[in-house]
């Protein structure tokens, strides 16, 4: 990241285009995790084709443009690298972890309210009580609605030792 | 005639009080998860997708139109009346139907969307009726050779219909390429990418794809800017255009339509550009272009009337080819796997029931909007103001529901926070996330195509030339590729965004 810094204070600026060179740095490190994941398969030839033909010469075109990318950094004027806002995702991804670890063992009537109130937070804006209030009866209509009306597999209460699975 | 006779068989098969419900409650679903800011008709219908799978296969289908059309009704209200549009198209409609919101005319413009895409679905659907035979027997003289050169000049239409770095648009199209590998090789069976993991052994779900690039990630997006969206709290107004509006927008909504069923039919999901086509005619052909961008009804009818055509016909290279031109149309696929169903031509011919079915429901989706959704309005405003602090959470868990209904799988609610990461990601850095959509969509297609082709061909990649179809969409790629990297065409088609 240094470089980077170097490059955005200088007036002559090493790297011109820090988003094109970030990204091109990615796509080339991902284009070789992927040809590193590929090793074990073969590949066959043109008139029959292996398993890993299609994916390794995809991720060999991937890097090729990262690198591309990367040079272009060098050459041509680009914009500069955009902020992250890191409160919203953070949130949101530990709800959608937290639906996803509950689901199934505890069922729907506890993972959604769990991970109602963990995604609000996500906003800068939030009214616990109002969404309290919202989480319940969002619960309620989501299990009304998908489980009861449509029918969907939704686990809805599981608890083992009650011995309550509905 | 012998199409309209088939019509009319599928609108009987349509009419069944069970599919008539069924449309109904696909249409309300479809709009009330497309009026969500931020959430177009790719991410509604992978979210209600899973609702259809315990259904038969046309009930199904059938109920999977309403949800399409209720969603794209929906993105429409959201853009007019917040001037959020839920996807790109629906860009368009904001421009001059957020202005007549404005001016206190959002329910004419409301009412002349629907309208227009009532008339638009219409003919659109005469359209597909008329085309599909023909065109699903030309699929008959096309083998693996055409169909990948068929799917590389898609390729080549979706880099040209980019925004922004037509650079950037081919690496999006090799990502997604690459994502659609994931899982297991079709002919060896062997397991690629998936780090063992039995989660990732059947590939990623593109209703995944879709929730996680079109929902989450615009969720990430969104809550950057806290509560700065306003509401429209002005009145809505009479939803009948009066008879000067509706005059003024007869011509621009027959154009609309023409111009939306030609681009629909275009594989390489050529329905995106027929709300700016549209919009660019009709601000050329008006006597005062100034009006247009200060709630110019014209702005709103031709765009919305060429919308819905080429939604609409965006059906037929999947019902006829099997090739699915966009990403609403690859989860119509995945919807249609399941019950065992493949498309392509012979659907028509084995299933009639279904295909003219789904046909006639088109129609009826339409239908079903002008005269069912449209005077709920009120309730579309109501939902649309509820603040985003609480909307959103909304839509976090519409998402979750919807990825745990497909497969029952709580590791896919991980992927597709991956792939949310992913999205948030692409839009910092410009990547626009349409082309990866349909290199995933097309991906497996073209690999087995082209093994198919090349083996074929004993490996020469000469079969791609001395075959004359696959010859010419090849050269046809070539051109739309030389044509996107020239400036001056591509400086034509931002300006009608400038002014």
């Amino acid at each position: 990241m240094s470089l980077l810094n170097k490059g955005g204070d200088g007036i002559h600026p090493v790297i011109r285009s820090p988003q094109n060179f970030v990204a091109g740095a990615f796509l080339i490190v991902a284009a070789a995790f992927v040809v590193w994941m590929l090793s074990g398969l073969s590949q066959g030839t043109l008139r029959t084709m292996g398993p890993a033909m299609v994916p390794r010469w995809t991720a060999v075109g991937i890097g090729l443009g990262g690198a591309v990318l990367v040079v272009l950094s060098f050459l041509k004027e680009g914009e500069a690298l955009e902020r992250w806002h890191l409160r919203g995702p953070i949130f949101v991804l530990a709800s959608l972890v937290i639906f996803a670890a509950t689901i199934r063992s505890v069922g729907f009537l506890v993972a959604a309210p769990l991970s109602m109130l963990t995604a609000g937070f996500g906003s800068r804006e939030v009214r616990p009580l109002e969404l309290v209030i919202f989480t319940v009866a969002m619960t309620v209509f989501c299990a009304v609605v998908f489980r009861v009306l449509l029918n969907q597999p939704l686990p809805m209460l599981v608890l083992p030792a009650l011995s309550i699975q509905f | 005639m012998d199409f309209l006779q088939n019509l009319v068989h599928g609108v009987g098969v349509a009419l069944s009080p069970v599919n008539v419900l069924l449309c109904f409650a696909g249409c309300m679903l479809g709009t009330l998860i497309g009026v969500l800011p931020g959430i177009g008709p790719i991410a509604t219908i992978a979210i209600l997708l899973p609702l259809t799978f315990g259904l038969d296969p046309t009930a199904a289908l059938i109920m999977l139109a309403g949800i399409y059309y209720g969603a794209q009704y929906g993105g429409s209200t959201a853009s007019i009346l917040l001037n959020i549009p839920g996807e790109s198209s629906a860009v368009v409609t904001a421009l001059d139907g957020h202005e007549m919101a404005r001016q206190g005319r959002a329910g004419a413009a409301l009412g002349i969307s629907a309208i227009g895409s009532f008339v638009a679905g219409t003919i659109a659907t005469v359209v597909i009726a008329a085309l599909a035979s023909p065109l699903a027997s030309l699929a008959l003289v096309f083998g693996p050779a055409e169909y990948f050169a068929l799917m590389l000049t898609g390729l080549a239409f979706a880099v040209l219909l980019a925004r922004g770095s037509v650079f950037k648009a081919i690496i999006m199209i090799l990502i997604g390429i690459l994502l659609s590998t994931i899982g297991p090789d079709l002919t060896t069976g062997q397991l690629r990418l998936t780090f063992g993991a039995v989660w990732l052994a059947d590939g990623i779900e593109i209703a995944l794809l879709g929730m996680g690039l079109f929902g989450i990630a615009e969720v990430f997006r969104s809550l950057e800017h806290g509560e700065a969206r306003q509401v429209r709290q002005t009145r809505i107004g009479s939803l009948l255009p009066s008879r000067e509006e509706l005059r003024a927008s007869a011509r621009p909504i027959l154009r609309g339509t023409l111009l939306g069923s030609i681009l629909g039919i275009l594989p390489g999901n050529g329905a995106v550009l027929a709300p700016y086509a549209s919009y660019t005619l009709e601000k050329k052909l008006a006597r005062q272009p100034g009006r247009f961008g200060r709630g110019a009804i014209e702005g709103v009818a031709g765009p919305e009337s060429a919308n819905n055509a080429g939604a609409q016909t965006s059906f037929i290279p999947l019902l006829t080819l099997g090739i699915p031109p966009n990403a609403v149309m690859a989860l119509m696929v995945g919807a249609m796997t399941i019950h065992g169903i493949v498309p392509g031509p012979q659907i028509m011919t084995k299933m009639p029931d279904l295909f003219w079915g789904l046909i006639a429901s088109m129609w009826m989706g339409n239908l079903m909007l002008l005269i069912i959704n449209l005077p709920l309005v009120g309730l579309w405003v109501k939902l649309l103001n509820v603040p985003y602090r609480l909307m959103f959470v909304g839509i976090v868990i519409f998402c979750c529901i919807g990825v745990y209904s497909i497969n029952s799988e709580p590791a896919d609610i991980l992927i597709m926070a991956a792939l949310a990461v992913f999205g948030y990601a692409l839009s910092k850095f410009n990547f626009e996330p349409a082309p990866l959509t349909l290199g995933f969509v097309l991906g497996r297609m073209m690999e087995e195509n082209l093994r198919q082709a090349l083996m074929i061909s004993r490996g020469s990649f000469l079969t791609f030339v001395e075959r004359p179809i696959a010859a010419f969409f090849i050269v046809l790629a070539i051109v739309m590729l030389a044509v996107g990297i020239l400036p001056s065409i591509r400086r034509g088609r931002d300006e009608v965004f400038v002014d």
